[in-house]
């Protein structure tokens, strides 16, 4: 059953077309991330779902109903905004309470639910308080609260940790995913914070310029992108992308990688048939810096692992690893190495590279060569 | 080094008597017409024949204020200011109440519910803003002609609710520009009307605007001559022609101290609202965006 169902949606404003054909589809108590650079359409789909916007063409199902032509508060939708948007005349509890009273809920179930919902965000003491008397974790607690009050089918989050600072972002990161554990709510949630993405969301679609540009789980888009700009975008430091030549031997996939000095070949792993199509030719390696490593960190059950020479550019040490910057076939390419394997500028380092993780892209086409 | 300090604050010293000295000067120099109208409208008619512009009254007398309230001659009726006083209030309450509501309803449509043309519309608003009073005097007779109203009251609610919308509607749309539409599309998520968010969200918001509002409507509106004198007639006449009519009616003797209490009769609603409403007014002006 389809908690939310997105079909051909497009959208445009005169003669811009801001969403240009959107399919997606989760299941109930699925947290889907809509993720990408900033203008890309995040908000304007999110909004469309909640039906503050009208949609040009498509259709939008919330639990097997449709819902174009329903106003937002016939959705049975809550959507929690970057801004928290709290009625600033009214106490917290009012805030809460408001889309109770224009339901008409009973107003002992009101106090029953805004009891409850204080309780799970810790508010309690925060309720006779105007919005204007609160810290910013504060007032994103009762944005979250007054979306729990109405216990909907589907919750919509725009960019809802964005306002706060570094620190309360990954506290309230975690409560928003304990949360959903516990309630096992339908969500969905705007994001272009790749590092949220990859923790919070079970299904995530990765936007860019009106278009999703691969959907999946946070396992999948990591592992095997389906083109050079969703590997890019996700995963920090960003994957190495170096430009080699394809060639084949033994059935495997076989590039050359330079170090300036000399040429190095290393063996990938079993060629496929559209890998097979670009032997010869021009192909972007795409290696995530862990992926390329010190041989002591690499994991030893590994027995194919490809080792290579190259000089340290420069070291950034992060505290558990070091980050160091080598140079092949004449592109910057950044290595994460245990801090004592590191070296320093200068030095040259062998370091070892997992090729059934490495990936390879169609420089012209971008998509990823499966 | 600490010779140097010396020398900068009595160089400040002497800058700051300055200013004071420039200041007291300004205040003297405006207050000085009002002076003039409290002490003469305290003198007998006798003392400001013979004696000096400038000098306080020998003894104090309300019978000038008695006279100019309730008893002096505007034209032909000799009934005093009362009854215009009441026509001025009659006028500017609704004038003023109607003007600043249906403002505030045109910002939040303006700002908030977007249409198509909106904005030329709100220019086209804007340009009213810049017609002077007499441009607009002979279609507007000519509606009131049409519309066949009689009322000198009625008449001039008309006149001002019309005349002062471009104003309050200027006031409100700029400050509901600032409101994160955020705040609407929650309320309309919460189930919220359109009638609903206007009053219990953004109306109760709107404090220091609807403070601007009713200084500046108040005080154009009890302060109009010129709409006043031309769209109403007879005993239904504003405050501020009646004050014209008394200090022109020539018989006999130019009772100044009449005159100067009727003046300051007409002036003192206004001098009382900026007295209670100008710290609001200067807040309205510059309020920002609510926070949170
Ligand atoms: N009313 C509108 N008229 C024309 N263009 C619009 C309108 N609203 C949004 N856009 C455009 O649509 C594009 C997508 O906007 P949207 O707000 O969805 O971006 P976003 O992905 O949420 O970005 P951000 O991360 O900055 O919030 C932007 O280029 C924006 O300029
Ligand atoms: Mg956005």
């Amino acid at each position: 059953m389809g908690a939310l169902s997105i079909r051909n949606v497009k959208k445009s404003y005169g003669d811009t077309h801001i969403l240009k054909g959107i399919d997606l589809e989760i299941d109930k108590g699925q947290f889907l991330i809509l993720v990408g650079p900033s203008g890309c359409g995040k908000s304007t789909l999110l909004n469309m779902i909640a039906g503050l916007d009208d949609i040009s063409s498509g259709e939008i199902a919330i639990a097997d109903r449709v819902v174009n032509k329903l106003s937002p508060k016939d959705r049975d939708i809550a959507m929690v905004f970057q801004s928290y948007a709290l009625y600033p005349n009214m106490s917290v509890k009012k805030n809460i309470a408001f889309g109770l009273e224009i339901r008409k809920v009973p107003k002992a179930e009101q106090e029953e639910i805004i009891a409850r919902v204080a309780k799970t965000l810790q508010i309690e003491h925060l309720l006779d308080r105007k919005p204007s008397q609160l810290s910013g974790g504060q007032r994103q607690r009762v944005a979250m609260g007054r979306a729990l009050a109405r216990n909907p089918t589907l919750f919509l989050f725009d960019e809802p940790l964005s306002n706060l600072d570094a620190k309360l972002r990954v506290e309230m990161r975690t409560e928003i995913k304990l949360l959903h554990q516990r309630l096992g709510t339908t969500i969905v949630y705007v994001t272009h914070d790749q590092i949220e993405a990859m923790t919070l969301g079970d299904r995530i679609a990765v936007m860019k310029d009106g278009e999703v540009k691969q959907f999946g789980s946070p396992q999948e888009i990591y592992d095997t992108p389906a083109n050079l700009y969703v590997a890019g975008f996700i995963g920090s430091p960003a994957m190495n992308f170096i430009p080699v030549q394809l060639g084949e031997e033994g059935g495997h996939a076989v590039v050359v990688l330079d170090n300036g000095s000399t040429p190095q070949s290393v063996r990938l792993g079993p060629i496929s048939e559209a890998q097979r199509a670009f032997v010869g030719k021009q192909v972007i390696l795409g290696v995530r810096p862990e992926q390329l490593t010190d041989p002591e960190s690499a994991h030893s059950d590994r027995t194919n692992l490809q080792s290579l020479q190259a000089t340290v550019a420069i070291t950034e040490p992060t505290g558990p690893d070091t980050l160091v910057t080598v140079t092949l076939n004449g592109v910057k390419t950044v290595a994460r190495c245990h801090p004592r394997a590191a070296g320093h500028p200068g030095q040259a380092v062998t370091l070892v590279l997992d090729p059934t993780k490495a990936l390879l892209f169609d420089p012209a086409s971008e998509k990823r060569l499966a | 080094m600490a010779e140097l300090a010396y020398h900068q604050t009595t160089g400040a010293k002497v800058a700051r008597y300055v200013i004071y000295a420039v200041l007291i000067a300004m205040v003297l120099f405006y207050l000085a017409p009002l002076f003039v109208m409290l002490s003469t409208s305290f003198k007998s008619l006798d003392e400001i024949r013979t004696g000096n512009l400038l000098s306080l009254p020998s003894s104090i007398s309300f019978d000038a204020w008695r006279a100019a309230w309730s008893s002096a001659c505007t034209g032909i009726e000799c009934g005093g200011m009362a009854p215009y006083f009441s026509n001025s209030l009659k006028m500017m309450i609704p004038a003023v109440l109607i003007s600043t509501l249906v403002g505030a309803f045109n910002g939040y449509i303006l700002s908030m519910w977007r249409f198509k043309g909106s904005d030329t519309f709100f220019l086209l608003l804007l340009i009213g803003t810049f017609l002077p009073f007499q441009v607009i005097i002979l279609p507007m007779a000519q509606v009131l002609g049409m519309l066949e109203i009689e009322d000198s009251t009625t008449r001039l609610i008309l006149v001002h609710v019309i005349y002062g919308l471009q104003f309050t509607t200027l006031f409100f749309r700029n400050y509901y520009v600032t409101v994160p539409g955020e705040l609407v599309s929650a309320a309309r998520i919460d189930g919220a009307g359109f009638f609903r968010i206007f009053f219990k969200i953004l109306l109760p918001i709107s404090i220091p605007t609807i403070m601007v509002c009713l200084i500046w409507q108040t005080t154009q509106i009890w302060n109009d001559f010129l709409f006043g004198v031309i769209f109403s007639s007879g005993d239904g006449q504003p405050i501020t022609v009646a004050l014209n009519n008394l200090v022109n009616t020539s018989t006999g003797v130019k009772q100044y101290n009449v005159d100067m209490a009727a003046a300051i009769i007409a002036a003192l609603p206004t001098l009382i609202v900026y007295a209670i409403g100008g710290k609001y007014f200067v807040r309205g002006l510059t309020a920002g965006a609510v926070k949170g």
